[in-house]
C-alpha cells in the first residue's frame, strides 16, 4: 500500500467527519459529535501514518528527506495542520461548527492534492537549495501558522454572517470574535517564527537574510496585515465586522503568499 | 507643534495605518520586478510611465526615499509608544509593597465579597487552597485583627510586549546598518582562475576585495532523473599570490572569510578544451589520437597535411557535441571544413583524404557563480529575532496574576473580600474563582 492511496482514504474520512459534525449540529446531539470526533482523530492518525510512510519510502528510494518538499507534500501537511490545530483548540473553544469548518477545509485541500491533474504526487529528490536543516522547522512553523489563519478565516466569516443575517444556529458574535483573535495571535507568532527560520535559511543559502523576493515580501505583507489586526483589537478595541474583514483580507494574503507567488509572480522560491 | 507631533507618534492609529500602508505599497515591488537594468524598464513602459515610476524609485522601491521614510516613521512610532508604556510596566513588575492597601478591594478588575460562618482556621485553610490553585503560594500578613493573603505570579510576562517592540527596532537598525555598511554581489570564476572583483546586485557597480579568490575546482552532480543533486566549489583565498585560507562551498553551506560570506549560487560552462580527435588512416588502419585545442594547427601523422579545429557546439543538429574540423593539404587551394561527431553512429565518422575522424572526448571548463556578501547588521538582526520570540513566549504562555484576600470580622461572621487582576484570560480566571469560593461559603 502506498501513501498516496492512504491519503485518498484520509480525504474521504475528513469529508465524512465534516458531514457527521454537520449532523450533530442539525440534530443537536452530543453523542453524534463524539462520533465525528472519533472519525476526525482516525483521519489524523491515518494521515500521520501516510506522511511517515512516505518519509520511509523516500529513504528506500535512496533520496531520503522529510515529506515537506513539493507542492503535493505541502498540501498534505497543510490539511494535517488544520486538523491538528482544530483538535488542540477544540477543548477550549468547543463548537461543532468549527469541526465542520476544519474537516471540510482539510477535505478540500486533500481533494485538490489528489484529484487535480497539476499536482505531482511522486517522491522527488531534493534539489541542492532544499538540502538544509532549516527545511523542517521553516515548513512546520509556516504551515501551522497557515492552519491557524485558515480557522480564523472560517470563524470570521461566521462572525460576519452572524452579525449581518443573525441566524440562530451560529454561536454568539463575541465568541466567534474571540476565537478569531486567539487563532490569529497564535498564527502570528508561528508566522513570525516561519519568517525567522526562513531568514536564517536564506542567510546560509544566498548570503542575505532578507532580499525582498516576492515570497519574502508577501510573507511580510501577511505579517503586517495580521500585525495591524492585533494592534487594532488590543489597543483600539475593534471588534466584530471590522475585525472579521481584516481577518479575511489577511487570509487572502496567506493564500497569495502560499500559491500566488508561485503561479503569478517570478521569484527564487519557485519550489513552494 | 511638538505636542501635536507627540500625540501623532504615540497613537496606535498611526501604527495600524503604517502597517496597512506598508503592506499595500509592498505589493507593487512584487509585481514590478526589482533591480533590472534601466534599459529593460525603458523598453517595458512608455516614457511618461517610466519617468513616473523612476521618480518614485519603484524599480528599487524597498530602498527608495519614501519607503525608508515610512520605516523611519514606524520606528519613531514604536519608540514613542514603547516609552509611554515604560512607567506603567515598571510599576507592574516592581515588587509589590508589603503594606496592604485596602483600595485594591474596590479598584481591581475582579472583586468579590461574601460572608462565612465557618471556623477561622477552616476559612484560612480554604483561602490558601484557593490562592494556591489560582495563583501560587500566598503570603500571610495580619494587621489590626484582619488577615491578609496575597500572591502574585508571572510578573515578568508584562515585559513581553516591550521585548517585541524593542526587537522590531533592533531588526530595523540591523537592516539599516547592513544597507549602509554591507554589500551583496556575485563573482563568476572559471576553474583554475582567480578574481578579486564582486559585481554588486542592483547595478551598483563592482567592489574590489583586498584579496583574490581562486576557484580550484567545480563539480556538479545529478540524480538519475537529471535533477541537480549537488554543486560544489573548492576555493582558495590568495593574498599577494600566497595561499591564505581555503574551503569548500556547497548550496546551503557557505564559506566565511574575514566577515565575508561566500555562497554557492550558480554555475555555467565557461568553455571546452583538451579535445581528443581520433584519426584512422583508412589505408593502413592505424589510429592516432590527436590532442587539440581551438585553432591550434597540428600535423596529421602519416601524411603531409595539417589539421585544426575551429568551432565547438554542444549539440549539432540533434547529434550531440561536435567540433568543426579544418584540414589543410599542401597544394590545395581550399581548406576542407567538416563537422566531427562523437562515436556511436557511422554518420558521425567523417572520411576525408583517406582518414576517418571521430571526436573522442573533451573537457568542460566550468565557472562557478558565488554570491559574496558582507552584512555587519546581521548580529543585531539575530538578537532581534531571539528577543521577538522571547517576547511572544512571555506574553503568550505566561499570565501576570495577582490576588489579594482579606478576612475580617469576628467569630461566626467573617467577611471575606477577594480582589484579583490578570493580564489575560480573565473570563476563565473568574469562572475558576467562582467555583473555588463555593468551598468557603457552602456548609
Amino acid at each position: 500500500m502506498n501513501d498516496t492511496f492512504l491519503i485518498s482514504i484520509v480525504t474521504f474520512t475528513y469529508f465524512l467527519a465534516a458531514f457527521v459534525f454537520l449532523i450533530s449540529i442539525v440534530f443537536n446531539k452530543k453523542s453524534v459529535d463524539k462520533w465525528a470526533l472519533i472519525i476526525t482523530i482516525a483521519g489524523l492518525i491515518l494521515q500521520t501514518s501516510a506522511i511517515i510512510m512516505r518519509w520511509i519510502h523516500s529513504y528506500q528510494l535512496g533520496i531520503g528527506h522529510a515529506p515537506l518538499s513539493n507542492f503535493y507534500e505541502s498540501l498534505v501537511f497543510f490539511s494535517w495542520s488544520i486538523i491538528f490545530v482544530y483538535l488542540i483548540i477544540r477543548k477550549r473553544y468547543w463548537n461543532n461548527l468549527f469541526g465542520v469548518l476544519s474537516a471540510f477545509f482539510a477535505f478540500l485541500i486533500l481533494a485538490y492534492a489528489s484529484l487535480s491533474g497539476n499536482v505531482n504526487c511522486a517522491i522527488q529528490p531534493l534539489i541542492p537549495a532544499l538540502q538544509s536543516n532549516w527545511l523542517i522547522s521553516h515548513v512546520i512553523s509556516s504551515f501551522l501558522a497557515y492552519a491557524c489563519f485558515t480557522i480564523a478565516f472560517g470563524t470570521s466569516v461566521l462572525c460576519l454572517l452572524k452579525i449581518k443575517m443573525k441566524p440562530n444556529m451560529l454561536p454568539d458574535a463575541p465568541f466567534l470574535d474571540e476565537v478569531t483573535y486567539k487563532m490569529i495571535s497564535i498564527g502570528f507568532v508561528l508566522l513570525t517564527l516561519g519568517i525567522i527560520t526562513g531568514a536564517a535559511w536564506a542567510d546560509r543559502a544566498w548570503g542575505r537574510y532578507w532580499g525582498w523576493d516576492p515570497k519574502e515580501t508577501w510573507s511580510l505583507i501577511t505579517w503586517l496585515i495580521y500585525g495591524a489586526f492585533l494592534h487594532a483589537r488590543l489597543a483600539r478595541g475593534w471588534r466584530g465586522v471590522k475585525m472579521s474583514l481584516v481577518s479575511i483580507i489577511g487570509f487572502i494574503a496567506v493564500i497569495f503568499t502560499y500559491l500566488g507567488v508561485n503561479y503569478v509572480l517570478a521569484g527564487l522560491h519557485s519550489y513552494l | 507643534m511638538i505636542k501635536k507631533l507627540h500625540k501623532l507618534f504615540s497613537s496606535v492609529k498611526l501604527t495600524i495605518f503604517l502597517f496597512l500602508f506598508l503592506a499595500v505599497t509592498s505589493i507593487m515591488g512584487t509585481i514590478i520586478q526589482q533591480g533590472l537594468p534601466m534599459e529593460r524598464y525603458k523598453s517595458l513602459y512608455s516614457p511618461s510611465v517610466f519617468s513616473a515610476l523612476k521618480f518614485f524609485n519603484i524599480f528599487d522601491m524597498y530602498h527608495s526615499w519614501w519607503f525608508t521614510t515610512l520605516l523611519t516613521l514606524l520606528s519613531i512610532n514604536i519608540i514613542v509608544c514603547t516609552f509611554k508604556q515604560v512607567p506603567r510596566i515598571i510599576r507592574l513588575i516592581s515588587p509589590e509593597k508589603k503594606e496592604i492597601d485596602d483600595t485594591v478591594f474596590k479598584s481591581s478588575q475582579i472583586r468579590k465579597t461574601f460572608q462565612s460562618q465557618k471556623k477561622l482556621s477552616d476559612i484560612e485553610r480554604h483561602a490558601e487552597i484557593i490562592i494556591k490553585s489560582l495563583v501560587g503560594t500566598p503570603v500571610k500578613t495580619v494587621k489590626n485583627d484582619t488577615i491578609y493573603f496575597l500572591a502574585e505570579r508571572g510578573r515578568y510576562s508584562r515585559l513581553g510586549m516591550i521585548f517585541v517592540h524593542i526587537s522590531i527596532l533592533l531588526i530595523l537598525a540591523g537592516g539599516l546598518i547592513g544597507t549602509i555598511l554591507g554589500f551583496h554581489g556575485q563573482m563568476n570564476i572559471v576553474e583554475g582562475e582567480k578574481s578579486d572583483t564582486v559585481t554588486l546586485f542592483g547595478g551598483e557597480g563592482a567592489k574590489k576585495l583586498d584579496f583574490d579568490v581562486r576557484c580550484d575546482d567545480f563539480t556538479v552532480e545529478f540524480y538519475e532523473t537529471g535533477m541537480p543533486k549537488e554543486y560544489k566549489t573548492d576555493l582558495t583565498i590568495m593574498n599577494d599570490g600566497k595561499k591564505v585560507d581555503s574551503g569548500t562551498i556547497r548550496v546551503n553551506h557557505p564559506f566565511i572569510y574575514k566577515g565575508l560570506k561566500f555562497c554557492q549560487a550558480t554555475y555555467g560552462i565557461a568553455g571546452v578544451s583538451d579535445f581528443k580527435v581520433v584519426t584512422k588512416n583508412n589505408g593502413t588502419g592505424d589510429e592516432t589520437v590527436l590532442k587539440l585545442n581551438m585553432m591550434k594547427k597540428v600535423s596529421l601523422p602519416g601524411s603531409n597535411a595539417s589539421f585544426a579545429i575551429a568551432r565547438f557546439v554542444t549539440d549539432h543538429g540533434g547529434m550531440g557535441p561536435a567540433v568543426l574540423g579544418v584540414l589543410l593539404e599542401p597544394g590545395k587551394a581550399q581548406h576542407d571544413i567538416f563537422w566531427i561527431f562523437q562515436n556511436g553512429h557511422n554518420i558521425n565518422q567523417q572520411q576525408k583524404s583517406g582518414f576517418t575522424f571521430t571526436l573522442d572526448s573533451f573537457s568542460r571548463l566550468y565557472y562557478t557563480g558565488i554570491q559574496v556578501s558582507k552584512d555587519p547588521g546581521v548580529p543585531l538582526v539575530w538578537i532581534g529575532f531571539c528577543l521577538i520570540m522571547m517576547g511572544f513566549i512571555l506574553s503568550l504562555f505566561f499570565t501576570h496574576k495577582r490576588i489579594w484576600m482579606k478576612i475580617s470580622g469576628s467569630q461566626d461572621k467573617y467577611e471575606i473580600s477577594i480582589a484579583a487582576s490578570v493580564s489575560k484570560n480573565r473570563k476563565t480566571f473568574e469562572e475558576k474563582l467562582e467555583g473555588l469560593t463555593g468551598k468557603i461559603t457552602v456548609e
